[in-house]
């Protein structure tokens, strides 16, 4: 059983491996927001390969809603690999007249709603899951935003109605990376401690390492198995986490206007450890 | 079109009309932020508990969570005062309800000065901020009759749908039988030659007041009320506008980008056209107090609205 845990786990290191050279290689003609996309592979490996269920039409029985739109480059690297996009089409990422928006409108595959004001996928998460509970289904609702996002009143309106409604088919992820557009979270205004104010809101909360695939893991069976209350994954991770060159040279680069010359760097450090994978 | 008896009053609009709804439409959720009681909704809350949900005071996740309720398979039709609507969720009605295809209800009730609370209650710019919104449906009922009929056809718009909505004492003026409320459809109350009166909401309450007065002094007039906003019906209303040679535009709302405003970028739009005048709320911070009051402060009671349409009609 250990054995087959360990397996599965080394799988979906694999796999955010994979998603984090899909960041890299979207984002190489004209920047983006590629330090939060390989940040936030990990997570993106579990929930896309594992945690979320699939229906017969190769499509997620459970429903994910992207509240930072910032934070779509995650899931066009993860749906690359799903196979619902091309890397040809994702190469147009940033480009004049693409298809692929920086912060997606609702309707594009694999965006639940018009993602980029921020503060308000919480509460329409809420409202799906408050909805999908009503008419009886079983599916689970994922919203994904960010520390900064905390600022913003409506995330706040949206935990006291989910605690309020006892909404356990929902599971908020947060990106707690502690930057912001314009510095450092606890810098402009400070948010945490994060788990312990969504507590008070009537959430189980769980701190874990967010390139942790086993503490990612853990933290989606525990949520599964809180059945009274919403549940939330404050996620700690930092930019380019799981690309060294980058994370060393790019720290605190919340948009990154340009590929930089450490980008083939980063590329080749993710093929070698796709080899080893491959090895092992 | 409109009823020839003496006027009814329905004290209670919106209860009878939801519960009506909801009874048909189990797909339709019908959600308050604290209002309830003052939007008249007691039978749904009672009798179909199921269909309603309150998100306590917090406009912009009532409308967040209506615009994820709607993205599950509901028809979800968010009810508060018309000013907490727009001012406090403005954004998560463009962004949240206004870029997806399912169809989205906002109510705002006590419109302009339909709210006797003063500035902070009176929403006086709602249509004007809504009809700025692509492909956002705007509807501004007169009546009971025009409420309801509307509200049935808003649950298959796709989209972002905002109405305002009637509480308590509200006329029914329209006969049920032979009026049929269609999007974008205008509709021709009084017929006439000399000054073409456009109205809305109760701005065509107001205006069929005025008229009486009119008919009583001999002032040749029409009325055409337009209750869709957005999408407006520009041939209707240029066809309209262009047999007469003064119109004037009346509304419970700020003169700036209401009614009056679309009726002048449609004649615009069209070339040379008649003068119009409009007469609604003006560009200031309204009083509070009555209904009958607050229009006679802003000469927007019958006698006053007659009085302008008489000297209008006579050159002045």
């Amino acid at each position: 059983m250990e054995n087959n845990a360990a397996v599965r786990i080394s799988e979906l290191e694999l796999m955010a491996i994979k998603i984090r050279r899909n960041v890299l290689d979207i984002c190489m003609q004209r920047g983006g927001y590629a330090g939060q996309g390989v940040a936030l592979a990990d997570i993106a490996a579990c929930l896309y390969f594992d945690e979320m269920r699939t229906d017969n039409n190769n499509w997620y029985h459970d429903r994910f809603v992207l509240s930072n739109g910032h934070d779509a480059i995650m899931t066009y690297g993860a749906l690359a690999e799903q196979g619902s996009y091309s890397m040809e089409d994702l190469r147009t990422y940033n480009a004049d007249g693409t298809k692929i928006d920086q912060s997606p409108i609702e309707g594009q595959l694999g965006f639940e709603i018009t993602a980029g004001s921020l503060g308000q996928g919480p509460s329409q998460a809420a409202g799906i899951a408050y909805a999908e509970r009503l008419k009886g289904s079983d599916k689970r609702i994922y919203c994904l935003f960010s520390d900064g996002e905390l600022q913003e009143g409506n995330v706040w309106e949206a935990a006291m109605f989910a605690g309020h409604q006892k909404l356990s088919n929902l599971v908020y992820i947060i990106d707690n990376n502690d930057l912001q557009a314009t510095g450092a979270t606890k810098d402009v205004l400070g948010v945490e401690p994060v788990p312990e104010k969504f507590e008070a809101f009537g959430f189980a909360a769980k701190r874990i390492n967010g390139n942790s695939v086993k503490e990612i893991l853990a933290a989606f069976r525990e949520a599964r198995n809180t059945t009274d209350k919403p549940f939330v994954m404050v996620c700690d991770t930092s930019l380019f986490a799981g690309v060294d060159c980058l994370q060393a040279e790019l720290p605190n680069a919340h948009y990154v206007a340009k590929a930089s010359a450490d980008w083939q760097a980063g590329l080749k450090e993710l093929e070698h450890k796709l080899n080893i994978h491959a090895l092992n | 079109m409109l009823l020839n008896t003496d006027i009814k009053i329905d004290k209670a609009p919106f209860d009878h009309i939801s519960f009506d709804l909801c009874s048909r439409r189990k797909d339709v959720m019908l959600m308050s932020a604290d209002l309830s009681k003052y939007t008249q909704i007691v039978r749904v809350k009672k009798e179909l508990s199921d269909q309603h949900l309150d998100v306590g005071m917090a406009e912009q996740n009532l409308i967040s969570v209506a615009a994820g309720v709607s993205k599950a398979g509901y028809v979800p039709i968010a009810t508060t005062f018309a000013c907490y609507a727009t001012r406090r969720a403005y954004d998560q009605m463009m962004i949240c309800m206004g870029t997806g295809p399912n169809t989205s209800i906002v109510i705002g009730f006590t419109p302009g000065i339909a709210n006797p609370a003063r500035i902070h209650h009176q929403a006086a710019e709602d249509l004007g901020m809504i009809r700025a919104i692509p492909d956002a449906t705007v509807i501004d009922p007169m009546d009971v009759t025009d409420f309801k009929q509307a509200l049935d056809a808003a649950v298959d718009i796709p989209g972002l749908v905002y109405m305002r909505g009637h509480r308590g004492d509200t006329p029914i003026l329209l006969n049920g039988q032979n009026f049929k409320f269609e999007l974008g459809k205008t509709y021709p109350l009084r017929e006439g030659k000399g000054v073409g009166i456009v109205a809305t909401g109760h701005g065509t309450q107001w205006a069929l007041e005025a008229s009486v007065l009119l008919q009583s002094r001999g002032v040749d007039h029409s009325l055409l009320h337009v209750p869709t906003i957005k999408p407006v019906n520009e041939t209707e209303i240029s066809d309209y506008c262009f047999a007469h040679d003064e119109i004037v535009t009346i509304e419970n709302h700020n003169i700036v980008t209401g009614l009056g405003s679309l009726i002048t970028e449609i004649i615009s739009n069209t070339g040379r056209g008649p003068r119009v005048t409009r007469l609604g709320i003006p560009d200031i911070w309204a009083p509070g107090g009555t209904l009958a009051y607050i229009r006679s402060q802003l000469a927007l009671d019958a006698p006053a609205l007659a009085e302008k349409i008489e000297a209008i009609s006579n050159g002045e």
